[in-house]
């Protein structure tokens, strides 16, 4: 299956090339142009928070669930943040069942520090007794349909899970606890000489590498990304940091 | 416009010319230039440029000889290991000329673990190796120490027009069997001249890049066996 | 999380100034079984880096018909860091395993080898920040040692932010207290970008000059490498002794 896959990215790279050179993508879009995006809040009963995103093909649904845990030795007065991310075999032919495989660590991690490093969330608002209870806030990814950047899909789904979650129906819970930053994540293809924000599925299949940025809506880069076996030259680099401002503002519109 | 000279070390990477060249092994075009993509020396010609590495792996190439050992054995002949990252066919007629698989016992002419001396027939594109083990010289070699060395270095064993072999196999009175895959055959059951020739051969892998080397090893060679009471050098 | 300042009269806490790099060491062809190895410090980074290979690929089903594959395993040794890392495969290592195989996969002709793999190992030995790119610029190292074509060396670097001013070449403390890290890795001539990440905060101005930074450490560093290679083949011929 994985191999018929292959094959075929390998006869759509020169027709998706062509294209390009006419300035055309192959779904009729502009380079700086996301697909269609739905955000649905308040989505799943059994988690504080959730969130259903459809970018384009791709659908990923997110679920919030804060937890009561002792926090980490480091930090006695902080609570804390876990990211997980499944890319389950019914979202693509390409995804197997078994332990987390190099992509969806990557996913993970890449949406974690997202998070994290973005501040949106003050972690001592999360102490409940220092040093022997706080919230953990358990934020995982599903990915249920791959059509294409589940980086982007997926810190969308994070965060309006996030924004979406009510606290547990439980005295130790904050009531003012909210996001400090709305943080996007804008992922940028390379394709030969083009760079196309948000590449759908045929494009990811052929692209040379993948930039993603995720910024703060103040001008903040809390995390970049760079993947794939292609390269990116340096004026290519500045250029994707200035389409990932120009989208980043419009995508959290829809959060 | 050519940037070295030749028998200039290169490293990856590095600008070797510009223009309309010849690339050969070991150097690859951007544009109009031509760079090295292995450590090496330069090989600098009128009509191009290439580089001779000094380290990799053996690529079979149609009509080398290898030394090659028993890997495997199947209906139709054995499967060789041939120090690359593709494995050698020999079929069985190819050693024995016509013969009828199904009547013959084939492991009464080779065992797994076996060495052989064998031509390279036939690569194919996906890199199928047909082994060729008939005429003098081939096939199984009986007794004999295996030696083996960067195969990108083989060369500098046979050396120009076979002036290198032809030195050791006259001094040492030993015959060897060179492989292009980097296996060396000493074909000789004293103890002393296995040895001796064993280190030069090390020593061949250890200064390929530098001049003057058969006759330091001729040097080298003449010593340890005087040393060792060997065969009287031609003196 | 502690204020701590780790910029003193514009100097760092082990004294060097905002560009400057660590002490670094490199060698080529440090093991004798793999086909290609390159040893590296960098400040207290001690990391051994080997290739095998191209070899053939088994399982045959993984075999890429017309290109050989390259994979890459990332370890950190147990006694690498202060607080003993447990053997074994973890998320961080996963990612890093990743990140390295796409940092060297451009300079790669993997075309020339079908069916076959190519195994890169990096094993930290003592953990000093900075592990990723100072493995790659190793990886570089031993895949030329080991005759694997490629059409360039890859050098990385990292670049951080201290008491909001842009650092090269972070030590584990600035990488823990400061308040940017961002791994570059870049091709020596034409210094194209092949892995990159970022955690921490930057604005998009410091961004750019945190670019600008790493591709003058990923110079140096270049030069350096380009030393080491050289240097396994300066030595003279040795005299034959009787």
């Amino acid at each position: 299956m994985i191999e018929k896959q292959r094959i075929l990215s390998l006869l759509k790279r020169e027709p998706l090339l062509k294209l390009l050179e006419q300035g055309r993508r192959v779904d009729g879009r502009a380079p700086d142009q996301y697909r269609p995006l739905s955000i649905e809040k308040r989505v799943i009963k059994s988690a504080e928070g959730s969130a259903l995103v459809r970018l384009g093909d791709t659908t990923v649904l997110a679920g919030a669930k804060p937890k009561k845990m002792p926090p980490f030795p480091d930090s006695p007065e902080e609570g804390a943040l876990i990211v997980g991310a499944e890319l389950r075999p019914l979202a693509s032919p390409t995804f197997e069942p078994g332990p987390p495989d190099e992509n969806s660590i990557e996913l993970a991690r890449v949406v974690d520090r997202g998070l994290r490093e973005s501040k949106c969330i003050d972690f001592r608002e999360l102490c409940i007794e220092a040093g022997k209870e706080v919230w953990v806030i358990y934020v995982d990814v599903h990915v249920l349909d791959h059509g294409g950047n589940l980086i982007d899909a997926s810190m969308l789904a994070s965060i309006a899970a996030l924004l979406d979650m009510r606290g547990p129906e439980d005295p130790a819970w904050k009531k003012e606890f909210s996001l400090k930053f709305k943080p996007v994540s804008v992922t940028i293809a390379k394709l030969g000489n083009s760079l196309l924000v948000d590449p759908c599925l045929e494009e990811e299949e052929v692209m040379d590498a993948r930039l993603t940025f995720c910024v703060r809506e103040d001008g903040v880069i809390s995390a970049i990304q760079k993947g794939g076996s292609g390269y990116f030259e340096s004026g290519e680099i500045l250029r994707a940091e200035e389409l990932a401002f120009a989208c980043a503002e419009k995508l959290r519109r829809m959060l | 416009m050519i940037h070295v000279r030749n028998r200039d070390l290169v490293i990856p990477g590095q600008l070797l010319a510009e223009g309309n060249l010849r690339v050969g092994r070991g150097a690859y075009r951007e544009g109009d230039r031509i760079f090295s993509s292995v450590v090496g020396l330069a090989e600098v010609e009128e009509r191009g440029v290439s580089v001779i590495a000094l380290e990799g792996c053996y690529e079979p190439k149609m009509g080398d000889d290898v030394v090659g050992v028993v890997s495997d054995s199947h209906l139709y002949g054995w499967t060789v290991d041939i120090n690359s990252p593709y494995m050698g066919d020999l079929f069985a007629q190819e050693l024995l000329g016509k013969v009828d698989v199904f009547k013959v016992e084939l492991g009464a002419y080779l065992r797994v673990g076996d060495l052989i001396f064998a031509k390279i027939g036939e690569v194919s594109t996906l890199r199928k190796v047909k082994l060729l083990a008939r005429g003098p010289g081939y096939g199984k070699l009986k007794g004999g120490r295996l030696v083996e060395i960067t195969p990108v270095k083989t060369p500098r064993v046979i050396g120009k027009r076979g002036s290198m072999l032809s030195m050791i196999q006259t001094v040492t009175g030993c015959t060897l069997k060179v492989g292009q895959n980097g296996r060396v055959v000493i074909m000789s059951e004293e103890e002393e001249k296995v040895s001796a020739i064993t280190e030069a051969l090390r020593m061949i892998e250890r200064e390929a890049h530098t001049s003057g080397l058969t006759d330091r090893v001729k040097a080298f060679l003449e010593e340890r066996l005087k040393e060792n009471g060997g065969k009287e050098a031609s003196n | 999380m502690e204020e701590k300042k780790l910029l003193i009269d514009g100097r760092r806490l082990d004294g060097r100034a905002p560009n400057e790099l660590r002490p670094v060491k490199l060698k080529v062809g440090v093991l004798k079984r793999a086909d290609g190895s390159a040893y590296i410090e960098m400040g207290d980074n001690k990391i051994l880096v080997a290739v095998y290979g191209p070899q053939e690929l088994h399982p045959r089903h993984q075999q890429q018909p017309e290109t050989a594959v390259l994979r890459c395993r990332y370890n950190m040794a147990p006694f690498s860091v202060v607080d003993r890392k447990r053997p074994g495969l973890d998320r961080r290592s996963v990612e890093i395993s990743k990140v390295v195989r796409e940092a060297l996969e451009p300079v790669l002709f993997l075309n020339l080898y079908p069916r076959s793999v190519i195994d890169l190992y990096i094993e930290v030995l003592q953990a000093d920040a900075g592990t990723r790119v100072a493995g790659v610029t190793a990886c570089s190292l031993a895949l030329a040692d080991a005759g694997i074509p490629i059409r360039d060396l890859v050098a990385g670097v990292s670049v951080g932010k201290v008491d909001g001013t842009l650092i090269l070449d972070l030590n584990a403390e600035e990488d823990q207290y400061g308040e940017a890290d961002m791994p570059v890795t870049m091709t020596g001539r034409d210094k194209r970008i092949t892995l990159l990440q970022m955690d921490g905060h930057l604005t998009r101005e410091e961004f750019r000059r945190a670019l600008q930074l790493a591709a003058e450490g990923c110079e140096r560093l270049y030069e350096l490498q380009k030393q080491a290679l050289r240097e396994k083949y300066a030595s003279a011929p040795k005299e034959v002794t009787g």
